[in-house]
């Protein structure tokens, strides 16, 4: 083992550790970073995952919004446990994610990403005029006296968020992977080669769409308390795709680092700033300095800077 | 039969701002393939813009309108000069994401200096309603609908007969050969995201009087203008004037027809632009240019 593969395994683990841990600490605080933290993790490996695929997604927040609404109805009015209302909303999240693919059929860039935007915004026009099952706008609590407090939800979202890298790593190393990213530098170009690319749209969607959902239900047990607004937030969408893009697209660990930079920054700012305008400002600063000044994020800023001491003399980013 | 004449002139009113809406997001898409989220913000813009000029100076927000309009078109200029020129060819995902910073930058600096409070600029037009026998026309809408109209014809106009307007249609329908017959492209796209910002912010300062602003108005009615284009056929033309009255006189229809209607109203235009997407991505008229491979 090289030495620098190692140093990586062993930062990992200890990632992995420490974020074990934080559950039993118990501190609220620590708790609520925690979750905030690892959902975006979620999310943001989970949108990286479409666009791995060239699937420009800006309707995160509808997989979101499924999957706190199936967790809730499911907790609500059939009793589910924890454990038991997360896979109704995965298998919610990923049923919406293949349905999606199927019917954008071959949709590609802009155009897709506006079907799902499109998506988002109609789940939330049918949330709000459906009060029978959400509440409409006042919204739905938790049954209180099924929540299990503050530790279990915590592991629940640290042992979800490694789960998901665990499943995106896992799927890096198969066909699949190579299949999706040639879907991504030309869909044409990858049809010759003899990949149909509906199955690996619909595949790819439904685990990206489990995974969103799966961090919109576990937000559900954190917060205990939805309605259609907050569950088909576009600002859901904005940080799947900003945390990908900060830390370094297409890579195994820039959504990490993007999420774990965005939560800190916007903590930051609220406590220093106060209102919430500030660090949704800051956010959009973020967005646009990446796009032009950093395109491969974080990961990408390391990696030409790892080349050069190097010596190898190329700047380009290489992709993961 | 009064009723559906009703129903037709309200659809119709609200279809004017919408195809002058779409209109902006039309031709800055149509010539420089860039989809703009931060659309709405120039409306967003432009509706501040007339309130302040209201509550300020006691001018009436149509007053404002040519000023709003000069404004809009230099504010987009820059913004096409500054930023959206360096991503002409990046990947989709990256113009995406830069719109998209830009709308949530502009947004929260709106929340940031003005609060997030909802407020209206009254016009001299506010209050007047025409009746004729059973039918009302608001005043204000009428007014909106006018100047809509006015300008999607001066827009028009200008591309079809200006020496610039007929190196914009060059530039859409083939940026390289127009760069070959020495059109300076990067000058008319600046230009086109100008005019299109423009429209934007006129949309905005006529809403200031027509319903209530805040700073995150923009945004659903960029969604809505997508639904406009996508129905029309991007590059017709036509297609989006025809566009923003089918979607206008839909959301009227749905308002009043189905109980509670109001609300599913605000869906129409997504149901309309998911269906256009999948079932026929030309759009009605199925004149749109094909997207070229850049």
């Amino acid at each position: 083992m090289r030495p620098a593969t190692l140093a990586k395994a062993l930062a990992g683990a200890g990632v992995t550790g420490a974020l074990l841990v934080l559950p039993f600490v118990g501190s609220p605080l620590v708790n609520d970073w925690t979750v905030r933290i690892c959902s975006l993790i979620i999310l943001a490996v989970s949108w990286n995952l479409a666009l791995n695929a060239g699937l420009i997604s800006l309707g995160h927040s509808a997989f979101w919004g499924l999957g706190s609404y199936a967790a809730l109805l499911s907790a609500n009015d059939l009793g589910a446990t924890l454990p038991v209302s997360l896979v109704i909303a995965m298998l919610a999240g990923s049923l919406a994610g293949s349905g999606l693919a199927a019917v954008t059929g071959s949709l590609r860039g802009i155009f897709f990403a506006i079907a799902t935007l499109a998506f988002s915004e109609i789940l939330r026009v049918v949330a709000l005029m459906t009060p029978q099952f959400t509440g409409g706008a006042e919204g739905l609590y938790l049954n209180p006296t099924l929540r299990p407090g503050s530790t279990p939800v915590t592991l629940g979202v640290v042992l979800g968020a490694l789960a998901c890298l665990a499943v995106s790593y896992a799927l890096s190393l198969t066909r699949f992977n190579i299949a999706c990213r040639a879907m991504r530098s030309s869909e044409e170009t990858s049809k010759m080669f003899g990949i149909n690319p509906l199955p690996y749209r619909v595949g790819c969607l439904a685990i990206a769409g489990a995974m969103a959902s799966l961090a919109g239900g576990l937000n559900l047990w954190h917060g205990g308390f939805l309605d259609p607004l907050v569950a088909f937030d576009l600002h859901v969408t904005v940080l799947a795709q900003i945390a990908p893009i900060v830390g370094g697209i297409y890579t195994l660990t820039g959504p990490v680092v993007g999420a774990v930079l965005i939560v800190v920054l916007s903590e930051v700012t609220r406590i220093w700033l106060g209102a919430s305008g500030y660090s949704q400002l800051i956010l959009g600063v973020l967005l646009v300095v990446c796009v032009l000044a950093m395109p491969a994020g974080l990961i990408g800023l390391w990696r030409n800077y790892a080349q050069k001491r190097a010596g190898s003399g190329s700047l380009e980013a290489g992709h993961g | 039969m009064g009723i559906y004449l009703q129903l037709l002139i309200d659809g119709i009113l609200l279809g004017g701002l919408y195809t002058l809406v779409a209109t902006g997001i039309s031709l800055s898409y149509g010539v420089i393939r860039v989809i703009n989220f931060a659309h709405g913000e120039f409306i967003m813009l432009g509706a501040y813009a007339a309130f302040w000029a209201v509550t300020l100076s006691g001018l009436d927000p149509l007053l404002m309108l040519p000023a709003i309009i000069v404004g809009g078109g230099l504010f987009g200029y820059a913004l096409q000069r500054l930023f959206i020129q360096r991503i002409l060819n990046a990947p989709h995902v990256n113009q995406i994401l830069l719109t998209f910073g830009f709308s949530l930058i502009l947004q929260n600096i709106a929340a940031i200096l003005w609060t997030g409070d909802l407020r209206s600029a009254p016009s001299v037009v506010s209050y007047s309603v025409t009746e004729l026998g059973p039918l009302m026309v608001p005043h204000s809408r009428l007014v909106a609908f006018t100047v809509a109209v006015v300008l999607v014809i001066g827009m028009l106009a200008w591309l079809k007969w200006s020496e610039l307007g007929r190196a914009t249609r060059a530039v859409a329908q083939n940026h390289r050969a127009a760069l070959l017959m020495g059109i300076n492209i990067h000058l008319i796209y600046a230009i086109c995201f100008g005019i299109s910002a423009s429209l934007g912010a006129a949309a905005g300062s006529l809403m200031s009087f027509l319903v209530t602003i805040s700073p995150w108005m923009g945004f659903p009615l960029v969604v809505k203008s997508f639904a406009v284009v996508a129905l029309g056929g991007l590059g017709s033309v036509l297609g989006t004037i025809v566009g923003g009255f089918v979607l206008g006189l839909s959301e009227t229809a749905v308002s009043f027809f189905i109980p509670g209607g109001s609300g599913w109203a605000e869906g129409v235009s997504f149901v309309f632009l998911i269906a256009i997407l999948v079932f026929r991505p030309r759009g009605i008229f199925g004149l749109a240019v094909e997207e070229d491979a850049r």
